[in-house]
C-alpha cells in the first residue's frame, strides 16, 4: 500500500525544494562567492581573492572603506538604540494591557497595531510631515523651528520615533499572547506571599516568557540590521552622511545609475551578514544561558 | 490594599493613554491634511482638524496618472499581494503535509537541514536574486514580487506545527479505505488547517504589500511598480510645501487596502494571538 507510490512525497515537497535552491540556495552561495570577485552584474565575474575585504576592511584610503566603516557605525547606532526600545516598550504596553480591570483593551491594542500595516514608505511621509519645520506637529506644538531631518542628533531622533512607531505592533501581539499562557496558579500562589506587581513581574512574568523574550529580540536584531527605508526617506542619509546606513552603500553600489560595484557590495553583504550572525548566536548563547 | 490596586490601575491608564495619544495623533493630522486647501496647508499656525474639508487634494492625486499613478500602483500592490498570498497558501500547505504527514528517508533531517540554511542572513543572497530575476526575464513584472518569496521556510515550520497536531488516526484511516495522498490532503487536512493558513494569509499579504528594499530594486518603470516604490518617486513629485496635502492623499490611499484587510479580518488576529502562544517556553 505505502510503497505502491514512493515518489509521492516528491510531488510534495519538490515544488518548494525547487524554489528554495533558486531564491534562497543558490543566491546565497553565489552572493558569497561574488564577494570574492570584481563583478558589475553583467558580464561574468572575475575572481580576485581577498582584495574586496582588503580594500574595505584596511586600505584607508579608498572610499569604499570609509563607506563601509561609515555604513557599519550607523547601522551598529540604530540597532543598539532601536532594538531596546522595541523590547522594552512593547513589553510595558503589553504588561499594561494586562491589567485585570482595564477597559477597552482591544481598542488600545489596535492603535498600537495599527502603524504596523502601514507602508514604511506612507508611513515615512506621514512623519516627515510630523517633522516638518514650518507645517509640522512637533515644531508647532513646541515653538521651535528645529530642521529636524537635516541636523544631528535630530535626524536621529526621527529615525527611531518612526521606527518605534511602526514596528512595536507585532512585538507588543507575540508578548501578549505569552503573558496570557502563563498559568494563573503561579500569580496566585506569589500573591499568598505577599509578591508586589514589580516581583512578580520580574520573578514569574519575565521567566516565563523567556523563549518569546529571545525569539523577538533575535529577530528584531536581526530585522534593524537591515534598515534601509526609514534614513533613506527621513534624512536621505544625512546630514553629512551621519545617517547613511550599510544597506544604503550596498544598493547603491549594485544597483544606482553608473557601472554596478557588485563585488565591493558582495563583501560589504557578507560583512553584514556575518554581523548579524554572530549578534544573533551570542544573544541565543547569553539569554538561554542566564535564562536556565 | 484596595487603593494600591487602584494607582496601579490609573497607572496603566495613563500610560496606555498617552501611548495610543502619540500613535494616533499622526494618524489623524495627516487625514487632516490630505482634506486641507492648498492656502490652509501652508498658512502657519497649528490646527489639528482643517477649517474647510476639501477634496481637491485627492482629485489631484487622481487626476494625475502620468508622473503618478497612484491608482494603477494601488492596484498592481493588489494583484501582486493577492497572488503572492494565494500561492504562499497552496506551497506551504502542501509542503507542510509532505513534512509532516508523509513517510520517507530523511524527511526530518531535510527539513531542519533547509531550517537551518533559511536562518543565515538574507542581505548576502540580496544582489544575486537580483540577477535570478533578471535572468528569468522579472525585472518590472509582478513576478519579481510574488515568487522569491514562496522559497521562505518561516510558514512552513509554523503549518506543519500545526498539523502535527492533528491526530494520524484521520488520515490513516482514509488511506485504508484507499484514499490517495492528495486525497487525504484536499479533504481531511486542508479544511482543519484553516486557522494557521488564515493567519499565514494575513501575514503574508501585509507583509508583501509593505515590502520596500525589493520592489525599489527591480522596478524602474513607473507603471509597474507596487504603491511603496511608488510612495519614494512621490517624495520627489510632490515634495514641495504646497503639495503636502497631495503627498498626504497618497500615501492615505496607499494604506487603505491594508486597512480594510485588517478590519474585515480582525477577529483572525484575536485567534492569531492563540497561536503564537505556541512559541510561549
Amino acid at each position: 500500500m505505502y510503497n505502491k507510490n514512493k515518489l509521492a512525497p516528491a510531488f510534495f515537497i519538490g515544488p518548494h525544494i525547487i524554489l528554495f535552491v533558486v531564491f534562497i540556495l543558490i543566491p546565497s552561495l553565489y552572493g558569497i562567492y561574488a564577494s570574492f570577485t570584481q563583478w558589475n552584474l553583467v558580464s561574468d565575474p572575475v575572481w580576485v581573492g581577498l582584495d574586496n575585504y582588503r580594500t574595505i576592511l584596511f586600505n584607508k584610503e579608498s572610499s569604499f572603506s570609509s563607506e563601509f566603516y561609515n555604513g557599519m557605525k550607523n547601522t551598529l547606532i540604530f540597532v543598539g538604540i532601536s532594538v531596546p526600545v522595541m523590547i522594552i516598550l512593547p513589553l510595558l504596553i503589553a504588561v499594561s494591557l494586562e491589567h485585570k480591570d482595564l477597559r477597552m483593551k482591544n481598542v488600545f491594542q489596535s492603535i498600537v497595531y495599527i502603524p504596523g500595516l502601514i507602508s514604511i514608505s506612507a508611513a515615512t511621509l506621514l512623519w516627515s510631515l510630523i517633522f516638518n519645520r514650518q507645517l509640522g506637529v512637533v515644531n508647532n506644538l513646541f515653538g521651535s523651528d528645529t530642521v529636524w531631518a537635516s541636523t544631528q542628533p535630530y535626524a536621529w531622533i526621527t529615525i527611531f520615533v518612526i521606527t518605534t512607531w511602526a514596528g512595536i505592533g507585532g512585538n507588543m501581539i507575540i508578548y501578549r499572547a505569552s503573558i496570557n499562557g502563563v498559568s494563573k496558579d503561579l500569580y496566585e500562589s506569589a500573591e499568598i506571599d505577599g509578591a508586589g506587581k514589580i516581583r512578580k513581574f520580574f520573578n514569574i512574568t519575565l521567566p516565563s516568557i523567556r523563549f518569546p523574550l529571545i525569539y523577538t529580540m533575535v529577530m528584531t536584531t536581526a530585522g534593524s540590521f537591515n534598515v534601509f527605508a526609514q534614513p533613506l526617506m527621513m534624512t536621505q542619509g544625512g546630514p553629512g552622511q551621519s545617517t547613511t546606513v550599510l544597506m544604503m552603500y550596498i544598493r547603491d553600489l549594485a544597483f544606482s545609475h553608473g557601472e554596478s560595484i557588485a563585488g565591493i557590495a558582495s563583501a560589504m553583504a557578507v560583512m553584514l551578514g556575518l554581523v548579524i550572525l554572530v549578534v544573533s548566536a551570542l544573544q541565543f548563547y547569553l539569554m538561554s544561558r542566564n535564562a536556565s | 490594599m484596595f487603593k494600591k490596586i487602584n494607582i496601579s490601575k490609573y497607572l496603566a491608564y495613563l500610560f496606555l493613554i498617552v501611548v495610543c495619544l502619540i500613535w494616533i495623533i499622526p494618524l489623524i493630522f495627516g487625514i487632516a491634511t490630505s482634506f486641507r486647501s492648498q492656502t490652509e496647508v501652508v498658512s502657519t499656525g497649528f490646527r489639528l482638524l482643517p477649517v474647510n474639508w476639501v477634496i481637491e487634494n485627492y482629485a489631484a492625486v487622481l487626476s494625475d496618472t502620468s508622473t503618478a499613478p497612484i491608482l494603477r500602483w494601488i492596484w498592481n500592490s493588489i494583484f501582486i499581494s493577492t497572488t503572492h498570498t494565494f500561492l504562499v497558501l497552496v506551497v506551504i500547505s502542501v509542503t507542510a503535509y509532505g513534512y509532516s504527514r508523509m513517510k520517507f528517508k530523511g524527511r526530518d533531517v531535510l527539513f531542519f537541514t533547509l531550517l537551518g540554511i533559511s536562518f543565515f542572513p538574507n542581505v548576502v543572497n540580496l544582489i544575486p536574486s537580483y540577477k535570478i530575476i533578471d535572468t528569468l526575464g522579472w525585472v518590472n513584472t509582478p513576478w519579481a514580487m510574488i515568487v522569491p518569496g514562496l522559497a521562505g521556510m518561516g510558514n512552513i515550520f509554523l503549518v506543519r506545527q500545526f498539523m502535527k497536531g492533528i491526530p494520524k488516526d484521520l488520515d490513516e484511516s482514509a488511506r485504508i479505505d484507499g484514499a490517495s495522498d492528495f486525497k487525504i490532503y484536499y479533504k481531511i487536512i486542508l479544511p482543519m488547517i484553516k486557522p494557521v493558513l488564515i493567519v499565514c494569509a494575513l501575514f503574508s499579504f501585509t507583509g508583501s504589500w509593505n515590502d520596500f528594499l525589493w520592489p525599489v530594486i527591480v522596478y524602474t518603470d513607473v507603471e509597474k511598480m507596487p504603491v511603496t516604490a511608488g510612495l519614494l518617486l512621490l517624495q520627489d513629485v510632490y515634495g514641495n510645501y504646497s503639495m503636502i496635502g497631495q503627498l498626504m492623499g497618497s500615501a492615505l490611499l496607499a494604506v487603505i487596502p491594508t486597512m480594510l484587510l485588517f478590519f474585515f479580518a480582525q477577529k483572525y488576529f484575536v485567534q492569531s494571538l492563540d497561536l503564537s502562544s505556541g512559541i510561549k517556553g
